[in-house]
């Protein structure tokens, strides 16, 4: 398929193609690769996008999966409504 | 790893990175930075990516209008995102008035153009927002907002293709200084000897500092932020609410990025409080009602490195050839990363900045009891 129809980050629409070229540039470190496209900075949290980048990261730089995948997430995990955090004020 | 060069330079933020950038403009190659995380991991990725002249110390005022030029200059030509879309402080008493007054007329005077504006002219710059219980505002047109991602990589991106070294993973465990001259660092990968250290390890630098004897009076403040889904622009300016010390940004992504002042201890590792989200919901729904419905996607905490007198400690170390350091920006570095990365490269090679005021900012101040005075405390 071509790597420009193929959408990995949906929430901020980044494409394999973006993907393959930035590698190329030289972002071949999930962290760097991920700021550089905001791959997995949506709604998502990267919790669709994120396993498939480090998939196509060991795939292109020979590293080992497991080398490359750090999971971890900031809270909260699922986006929230600030409205919910103004029912009453602490301390 | 290597196990020699010119420069070794210790962190991978924005100011290590600035600092690179700034050698290799002057024509140094043999430079090798150190990052013992990933680049940006430290505050530089965390920031609010706020840029402004507007201080209230020399020192700060004149540092600062520079860096606001050469913002433009890298943005342009490395084609990162940079907007000049202005600060505008929220002030609810005639007292928080009265001070500002001073403080733009301290700023007009060195020619920063901030300006105290009416609540109606608050509202024409930062549509949709109620102005019940405000008294006025202050505007600086020249401040702005850049992309603290972008602008980090490509610097980096850019030594990197000129042949600077750069080595992410791993640690740099004591600074060696031998008869009052620096030999290297000793890393977790093995040692490189040096000519020249640059210690610009963020809230990392006060222990590595201990490790060359030197006693820097740096501590770590933990600061917590929040970002929202993203939205097209609804307003260009940064937003404080003088009242409650938080601000609130639309960053170049579209996201809103609240930060918002919770009582904190110097020191400690941060952790997320839900108080905060408490007090960011607080004041800036009252501000805007439609963020009631809007989602935050993330929370995260960082650590603004402090000084005692709330201003960076630059330049050469003067006991310790070799030795320099750039840290403790109290929560302004990512503004101050293109001057200083500028004037660091100017002490290192030419042993002057082209700043003469800089020279205040060196850590001998605390010793000689030359603290920076503001004309007064400001956020
Ligand atoms: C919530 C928040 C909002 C902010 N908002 C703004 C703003 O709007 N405008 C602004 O100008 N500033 C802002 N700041 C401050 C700004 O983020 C920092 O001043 C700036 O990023 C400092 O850059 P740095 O390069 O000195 O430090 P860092 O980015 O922290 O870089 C230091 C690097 O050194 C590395 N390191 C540490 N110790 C070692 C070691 N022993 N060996 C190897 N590597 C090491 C770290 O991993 C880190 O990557 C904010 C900070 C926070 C937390």
């Amino acid at each position: 398929m071509d790597p420009k129809k193929v959408i990995v980050c949906r929430c901020e629409d980044v494409t394999l193609e973006d993907i393959y070229k930035a590698i190329e540039e030289g972002y071949t470190d999930l962290e760097s690769l991920k700021r550089y496209l905001r791959i997995g900075m949506g709604p998502c949290q990267g919790a669709h996008c994120i396993p498939i980048v480090a998939r196509i990261l060991a795939s292109k730089t020979g590293k080992k999966f497991d080398e490359i995948y750090i999971p971890g997430n900031r809270p909260p995990l699922n986006p929230i409504p600030l409205k919910y955090f103004l029912k009453k004020q602490q301390g | 790893m290597v196990g020699k060069a010119d420069i070794v330079i210790i962190g991978a933020g924005i100011i290590g990175v600035s600092t690179a950038y700034n050698l290799v403009e002057k024509g140094i190659r043999n430079i090798v930075i150190i990052e013992k995380n990933y680049p940006g991991s430290g505050g530089s990725f965390r920031c609010a990516t706020g840029i402004r002249a507007s201080f209230t110390s020399e020192e700060h005022v004149l540092l600062m209008k520079e860096s606001v030029k050469l913002w433009k200059e890298l943005s342009e030509k490395h084609g990162f995102f940079y907007l000049r879309g202005g600060y505008v402080w929220l002030l609810s008493t005639e007292e928080q008035l009265e001070l500002f007054k001073k403080f733009v007329e301290f700023h007009n005077s060195l020619g920063v153009p901030t300006r105290i504006i009416s609540v109606e002219e608050i509202e024409k710059l930062v549509p949709t927002i109620n102005t019940s219980g405000l008294v006025g505002g202050v505007y600086d047109p020249l401040a702005g907002k850049a992309d603290c991602f972008k602008s980090l990589l490509l610097l980096l991106k850019y030594v990197r293709d000129k042949g600077v070294q750069v080595y992410t993973g791993t640690l740099a465990r004591k600074i060696v200084v031998e008869n009052s001259r620096v030999q290297g660092v000793e890393t977790d990968k093995g040692f490189i000897e040096a000519k020249k250290i640059v210690v610009a390890a963020g809230y990392g630098s006060r222990d590595l500092l201990k490790t060359a004897g030197v006693d820097a009076p740096l501590n770590n403040l933990p600061k917590h932020a929040l970002v929202t889904e993203k939205f097209n622009e609804r307003f260009k300016p940064l937003l404080v609410d003088w009242s409650s010390t938080s601000y609130m940004v639309q960053t170049s992504s579209g996201t809103f990025l609240i930060g918002a002042e919770i009582e904190e201890e110097y020191n400690v590792k941060p952790v997320n409080r839900i108080e905060f989200l408490y007090k960011a919901a607080q004041v800036w729904v009252k501000y805007f009602p439609w963020l009631a419905e809007i989602n935050v996607l993330r929370y995260w905490t960082g650590y603004y490195v402090m000084t005692p007198d709330h201003h960076p400690i630059l330049g050469p170390i003067d006991d310790i050839d070799g030795l320099y350091v750039a840290t403790g920006f109290s929560g302004h570095g990512f503004m101050m990363a293109p001057i200083v990365g500028k004037l660091m490269a100017e002490w290192i090679i030419e042993e002057k900045p082209s700043i003469p005021i800089a020279e205040n900012l060196k850590l001998k101040r605390f010793r000689e009891g030359k603290m920076i005075k503001e004309i007064a405390v400001f956020g």
